[in-house]
């Protein structure tokens, strides 16, 4: 029987729902393929989130914590995987796919040997090892991928329609793992950390976003923007056009470079469509589109493809679902 | 201050792709510099133009790749190392490998690399390759500013940026965030005709081809299952907004 370990991302004081996602995916695979399923938290106080993992099935949670893993700098992660890695022995390591994991994924394969797959769309366990699919050129095509090894490590892109399907808790062991981070992990030192201002909702784990681009050229079309949202209870995000300029923080870039989502609901609005950004944003359950152009190349990829001018649009779309709202709560 | 850029060739993004029996078919003709690349030479060009520096571009790649390192000397780079290799079936850790072998014993401030190869959107060459050098690294950086001895790298994260410090010798890894990678005028791609390129193959570096380990294997591709045909609403704005959120509603139940 052999170890399947799932790390689960701590970000601003609480456990990531798309590590959670995972952790549930993999825990399944565990019990199909009879083994064991295991957790892996590293934080700054990384034990007060091991009870929030009792409904996963776990038979262990390894924990490795200290001041040193506060900030999440490489250096001290690569050390604190690489030693977990030695010491527990996994048939494979998972992550969820964030810039976090991004940032150690190649230095750990070079560190411990193991083979790597990114940013897997499915995945499945092998005799001896991980195989999947991953979307490449810019998400235009699937690639099939595997890797054999022990341990394989692999990260899987969020899909945040999956929900977790809830399990009787109970109780796994908890282990912790002393890591030593020496001054050789710390050469490249963090000097400060800007938090990104907005909302504050995590894309990769919001069910409807609206995405704003350059059509939205004003206050005016942002507060479009806002209302939308704020009926829709969505995140925003935005097309590198609006990143760019700075109207909106990089962080809620969508895209080949800024963040890869599948909500339920995506509503482009003022967005052209290149195919950096439907990288990010083509595995959304319900594209929407709002576009003065009718032939943008969202509309390609859109269920419904609303060609008309943002600014006429919006009010009426954001008047109609707020009555939508309304009538349910009557 | 010396800096070497990483730059691999990749197939435009933009160009149509097929894929027979499994198997990419790409328009040969259709190759450009990894955009992330482009932007880690800008860097390190605006870098060395502040503190006096040099710049040298390295490729692994076929033969016709070398007009990419032309590229890369039109933009500004002093010079180029083209290590040739057929690279078919190569992963990032099969590149990692030979970079890491080319830069064994070399004298360096940085190197540059793209955070991701366009085309396989691995990300993980930059980080495998200081990891084999034991240097430091920050990756998806969208700033770079200092001089000799160190610069501060502000790198991209999940929820806000990190400004870090890195010192010499180091890597870090760009995205196209950071800049607007210059296009070459005609100048500059007079001078690049002047501009040494060193051609080496995997033997002067000591690597046996048989030798070079894939970690990974790509057993195949296939099409991504395409949306199903949407439905398109032109009209009066009142009118079709008011539908489409009618349609939303029945479909999601969104109220
Ligand atoms: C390496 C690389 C990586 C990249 N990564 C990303 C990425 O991660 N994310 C990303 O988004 N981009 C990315 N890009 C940039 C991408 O190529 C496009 O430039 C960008 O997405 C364009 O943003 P946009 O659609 O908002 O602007 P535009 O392309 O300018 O489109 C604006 C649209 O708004 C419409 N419009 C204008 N006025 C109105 C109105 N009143 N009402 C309705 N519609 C209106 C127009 O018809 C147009 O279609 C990348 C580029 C490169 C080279
Ligand atoms: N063939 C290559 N030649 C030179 N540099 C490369 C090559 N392949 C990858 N790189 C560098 O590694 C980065 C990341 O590549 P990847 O890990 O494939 O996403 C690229 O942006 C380049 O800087």
């Amino acid at each position: 029987m052999s170890t399947l370990l799932t790390y689960v991302s701590i970000q601003d004081g609480r456990i990531k729902r798309s590590s959670l996602d995972l952790l549930s995916r993999c825990s399944e695979e565990a019990e199909k393929n009879g083994h064991r399923s295991a957790a892996l938290l590293i934080d700054e106080s990384a034990s007060g989130y091991a009870s929030e993992l009792s409904t996963f099935g776990l038979s262990k949670i390894y924990i490795v914590e200290g001041p040193r893993f506060k900030n999440r700098l490489n250096g001290p992660l690569l050390k604190a995987f690489s030693t977990v890695l030695k010491q527990v022995k996994p048939a494979v390591l998972s992550l969820d796919s964030t810039e976090e994991s991004k940032d150690v994924l190649g230095a750990l394969s070079a560190s411990t040997g193991a083979p790597v797959l990114p940013d897997l769309s499915q995945f499945e366990l092998t005799e001896n090892g991980v195989k999947g699919k991953r979307p490449v050129m810019a998400s235009k095509i699937l690639s099939l991928v595997e890797a054999v090894g022990k341990p394989v490590i692999f990260s899987v892109r969020s899909k945040s329609h999956v929900q977790a399907p809830a399990r009787t808790p109970s109780r796994a062991d908890v282990e912790k793992i002393d890591v030593s981070v020496t001054a050789d992990d710390m050469r490249a030192s963090l000097r400060e950390i800007r938090k990104a201002k907005g909302s504050g909702m995590d894309l990769s784990e919001a069910e409807t976003i609206v995405a704003a681009g350059r059509g939205v050229r004003d206050e005016k079309g942002l507060n479009l923007i806002y209302e939308l949202a704020g009926v829709l209870q969505a995140g925003i995000g935005a097309s590198r056009a609006l990143t760019e300029s700075g109207v909106f923080d990089s962080s809620l870039q969508i895209g080949q470079t800024g963040k890869v989502v599948s909500p339920q609901l995506y509503i482009a609005v003022g967005i052209s469509g290149a195919i950096q950004h439907v990288a990010g944003m083509t595995n959304s359950r319900i594209i929407v589109a709002i576009n003065s152009d009718p032939s943008a190349p969202i509309f390609d990829i859109a269920d419904y493809g609303i060609v008309g001018d943002l600014y006429k649009v919006l009010p009426p779309f954001i008047e109609e679902i707020r009555s939508f709202k309304r009538n349910t709560f009557i | 201050m010396k800096i070497y850029v990483c730059i691999k060739q990749v197939p435009d993004i933009d160009a149509p792709i097929r894929i027979r029996d499994g198997r990419l078919l790409l328009d040969r003709d259709r190759m450009v510099m990894n955009a992330y690349d482009a932007s880690a030479l800008e860097a390190a060009l605006v870098l060395t133009e502040e503190t006096e520096g040099d710049v040298e571009a390295v490729l692994i790649g076929p033969g016709k790749a070398g007009e990419t390192i032309r590229k890369a000397l039109a933009m500004g780079a002093d010079s180029g190392t083209h290590i040739v290799a057929d690279t078919t079936g190569y992963d990032s850790a099969a590149y990692a490998n030979i970079l890491s072998a080319f830069f064994t014993g070399k004298t360096y401030n940085y190197i540059a690399c793209g955070k991701q190869a366009q085309d396989t959107d691995s990300g993980l060459t930059g980080g495998m390759v200081a990891r084999l050098l034991n240097i430091p690294y920050v990756s998806n950086a969208v700033r770079v500013e200092g001089g000799h001895d160190g610069i501060t790298v502000t790198r991209q994260g999940d929820t806000g940026r990190e400004l870090i410090d890195l010192p010499v010798p180091g890597l870090f890894t760009c995205s196209n965030d950071m800049n607007e990678p210059r296009i070459p005028g005609l100048k500059g791609i007079m001078q690049s005709k002047r501009k040494p390129v060193h051609v080496l193959s995997l033997d002067d570096l000591g690597i046996d081809k048989s030798s070079i380990k894939t970690h990974t294997r790509i057993t195949g591709y296939e099409q991504i299952p395409g949306r199903k045909p949407g439905r398109t609403f032109e009209g009066e704005p009142g009118e079709i907004a008011r539908d489409v959120a009618a349609l939303l509603n029945e479909e999601t139940g969104i109220s």
